[in-house]
């Protein structure tokens, strides 16, 4: 579904992401772990889209399309979708104004015929219940005086109203309580097929207690350091990352002789 | 005073006066007014007030005085189509000042006196309804003073509150450039309520109209009225409108003022005269301003009295080389302790060669007074603009969606559902005419 290769990127001139290689099947999970500053958050932006990054090398394919042509709003339409680190407030956006716009954009798109008002608050409703999204959104502004907690359900939320392809959660998990986590967790296994696919981008282990990975890759200083099985994980949480860290300069001490 | 004398419609104007009071009969207060404009001619760029206004070029064409009622067919036409989609009102017509009794749907005729302005003599007038402002300082006040013969005064009697807003709709034509200057009076009576609606619509295929308008407005104790001036013009329009209300004790007004494309020029003074204690003021202000225009709201509260509040909030969208001012003036007295005032004004420039002058002004002699203002010129949020467009929405809704955000202070207080939906529609339907210049110009 998705083929990065060799993906570099910068942004203000620094070389941020320094040759991304990550193949992703339909009904695949993978989570992205790494120390703070590695670049996680850099690859979602560009994969999504943001305009601040440039790529100066490399090829990301969703399905046989160059993703790297699309606009942002493209790439959603043809079914990435990006749960943000930190979700922006709009305030006088409605959230149901934006949903109902993302919406009907990304139908006509897919070719889907138009929701009647109904069947969008069906919708709502239904897919507000599968990841157990409680907070009022009528006559609400998107996101405003929402917690930091309701803001991260919201993103999750928003992704389970638009079925993506590709999700690609930014530390969702990060600051959720446990009960909060577990929440998210059960909507996002709900979410599941053989057609989608999910990158977890995380540094807990905990979450992927609840979301069990097919694979587990970290990132450290712009490229996937190592990559493996949900073991991985395990052993990230024990060992930390200063292993990886004097192992990884060790190499390019190495590789510099 | 030979520079402003080249100007053609300086000295027509000097003969129109010289002629109308040839009989050398006329009012103090028109005598006064001409003197003060004769003295020093139009507004220039040397006034502080028009700084930033240079009405000069505007002031060049030929114009002529000359009014012509349009067939019947064509009034009828326009009237519809001036028309409010889904708005239950009356409708007032005036074409060239004159109230057209047959287009006007009026209520019962126990709400209201309706006056052809012409029909009151001058010493009544002056004597009954002169204003606060007699216009020496503003000398396009002033110049209408002189000159004003028509317009509508219409009073609303005691305890008297209309069950439909009133939609007033004025039709200017003639066979030239026109320069028209009327004035209307509004008097609502103690415990009196009404909403009006103004358009200013003109009728002069490309031609060009220059108006100089005032308006006077008397709330009395306990009334409320809700103004809504839409200015939705032609390119050849001028809009120079002065609006004076005086608020007497324990009344409210509502002051909607909608400028949008594409009058090259629109000034608007509003001078609001709290005259009593306790009253409230709310004016609310939404100006798109689209390329080659320019958009001047000067606003001035006087805070007389004590426990009065005023609430002010004027938003701006630019595009193109649209290029706006606002000049936001409170002054609070010494006497009118207890008073709030609040003051925003917000710009958003949707383009780098659109401009925008504000000034705040804050002027307070009371010291037990809450008074804030604040005033921003900004962009859109790319982050913001991002996070839409990151769920499918396509850029020019995404904008869309952020200019309807940025304007919900304003459009979440008009409580007339189809104004609000008429309002927000020409804002939309103008901005997407002109997004294709902006598209490359601020996110290429
Ligand atoms: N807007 C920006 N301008 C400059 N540097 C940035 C910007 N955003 C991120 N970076 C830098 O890119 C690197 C990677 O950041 P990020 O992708 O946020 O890492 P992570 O998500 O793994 O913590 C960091 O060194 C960070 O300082
Ligand atoms: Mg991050």
């Amino acid at each position: 579904m998705l083929s990065i290769k060799n993906l570099h990127a910068n942004i203000e001139g620094k070389e941020i992401l320094k040759g991304i290689n990550l193949e992703v099947n339909a009904g695949e999970v993978h989570a992205i772990m790494g120390p703070n500053g590695s670049g996680k958050s850099s690859l979602a932006s560009v994969l999504a889209g943001r305009e601040n990054y440039e790529v100066t090398e490399g090829e990301v394919w969703l399905d046989g399309k160059n993703l790297l042509d699309m606009k942002p709003e493209e790439r959603a339409r043809e079914g990435v979708f990006l749960a943000f680190q930190y979700p922006v407030e709009i305030p006088g956006v409605s959230n149901i104004n934006f949903l109902k716009t993302a919406l009907s954009e990304i139908r006509t798109h897919r070719n889907l015929p138009q929701l009647s008002a109904k069947e969008f608050l069906k919708m709502t409703r239904e897919k507000q219940e599968l990841v157990e999204f409680e907070a009022k959104l009528a006559n609400r502004s998107l996101n405003q005086g929402f917690s930091g907690g309701e803001k991260k359900r919201n993103e999750v939320f928003q992704l389970a109203m638009l079925e993506p392809k590709l999700s690609i959660l930014d530390e969702t998990d990060s600051g959720l309580d446990i009960d909060a986590l577990r929440i998210v967790s059960s909507g996002i296994n709900k979410l599941r097929s053989p057609e989608n696919a999910f990158v977890l981008i995380t540094h807990y282990q905990r979450l992927l207690e609840y979301i069990v990975p097919d694979f587990v890759h970290v990132l450290y200083n712009g490229q996937i350091v190592k990559s493996g099985n949900k073991d991985l994980a395990l052993e990230l949480e024990e060992k930390g990352y200063d292993w990886l860290k004097e192992q990884f300069h060790g190499n390019a001490a190495l590789n510099e002789q | 005073m030979k520079k402003l004398s080249k100007s053609p419609l300086y000295q027509q104007l000097v003969d129109a006066y010289n002629q109308r009071n040839s009989d050398g009969n006329a009012a103090q207060e028109r005598e006064q007014a001409f003197t003060a404009f004769v003295e020093k001619g139009f507004p220039s760029n040397r006034d502080e007030d028009w700084k930033f206004t240079n009405i000069a070029p505007f002031l060049a064409d030929d114009y002529s005085f000359e009014l012509q009622e349009p067939a019947a067919a064509v009034l009828e036409n326009t009237v519809q189509q001036a028309r409010i989609p889904g708005l239950d009102s009356y409708t007032l017509v005036l074409v060239n000042g004159k109230i057209n009794g047959t287009l006007s749907i009026l209520p019962d005729a126990s709400c209201f006196k309706l006056q052809q302005l012409s029909e009151v003599s001058d010493v009544n007038y002056f004597n009954t309804y002169k204003s606060e402002h007699v216009g020496a300082g503003n000398r396009m006040l002033a110049l209408n003073t002189a000159l004003f013969n028509e317009g509508y005064l219409l009073e609303v009697p005691a305890s008297i509150v209309w069950d439909k807003p009133l939609h007033v709709i004025q039709l200017f034509a003639g066979e030239q450039n026109l320069f028209i200057q009327n004035r209307n009076v509004l008097v609502m009576g103690r415990f009196s309520g009404l909403e009006v609606i103004e358009s200013v619509i003109s009728l002069k295929d490309g031609r060009k109209l220059f108006v100089n308008n005032v308006t006077q407005v008397k709330v009395a104790e306990q009334a409320s009225l809700i103004q809504y001036q839409i200015q939705h013009n032609q390119a050849e329009d001028r809009l120079i409108d002065f609006l004076e209300v005086v608020q007497e004790k324990n009344s409210r007004y509502d002051h909607f003022s909608f400028n949008l494309p594409g009058a090259e020029l629109i000034r608007n003074n509003l001078e609001i005269v709290l005259n009593g204690s306790a009253t409230e003021t709310h004016l609310m202000g939404l100006y798109l301003v689209g390329d080659h225009q320019l958009t001047d709201n000067h606003t001035a509260i006087h805070h007389l009295f004590p426990n009065c509040d005023s609430n002010e909030i004027y938003k701006g969208v630019l595009l193109g080389k649209g290029k706006a001012v606002f000049n936001g003036k409170v002054f609070v007295e010494r006497p009118a302790q207890k008073t709030n005032a609040f003051q925003q004004n917000n710009n958003l420039l949707l383009s780098d060669k659109a401009q925008v002058f504000a000034k705040p002004q804050l002027e307070i002699f009371a010291d037990d007074v809450k008074c804030s203002h604040g005033c921003t010129v900004g962009q859109f949020d790319p982050e913001s603009l991002f996070y839409l467009r990151s769920r499918g929405i396509g850029e020019d809704s995404a904008r869309k969606l952020l200019v309807e955000a940025f304007m919900f202070d304003v459009t979440q207080r008009i409580t007339n559902e189809p104004v609000k939906e008429y309002v927000q529609s020409l804002i939309y339907e103008k901005m997407e005419n002109s997004f294709a210049d902006t598209n490359t110009s601020v996110y290429g």
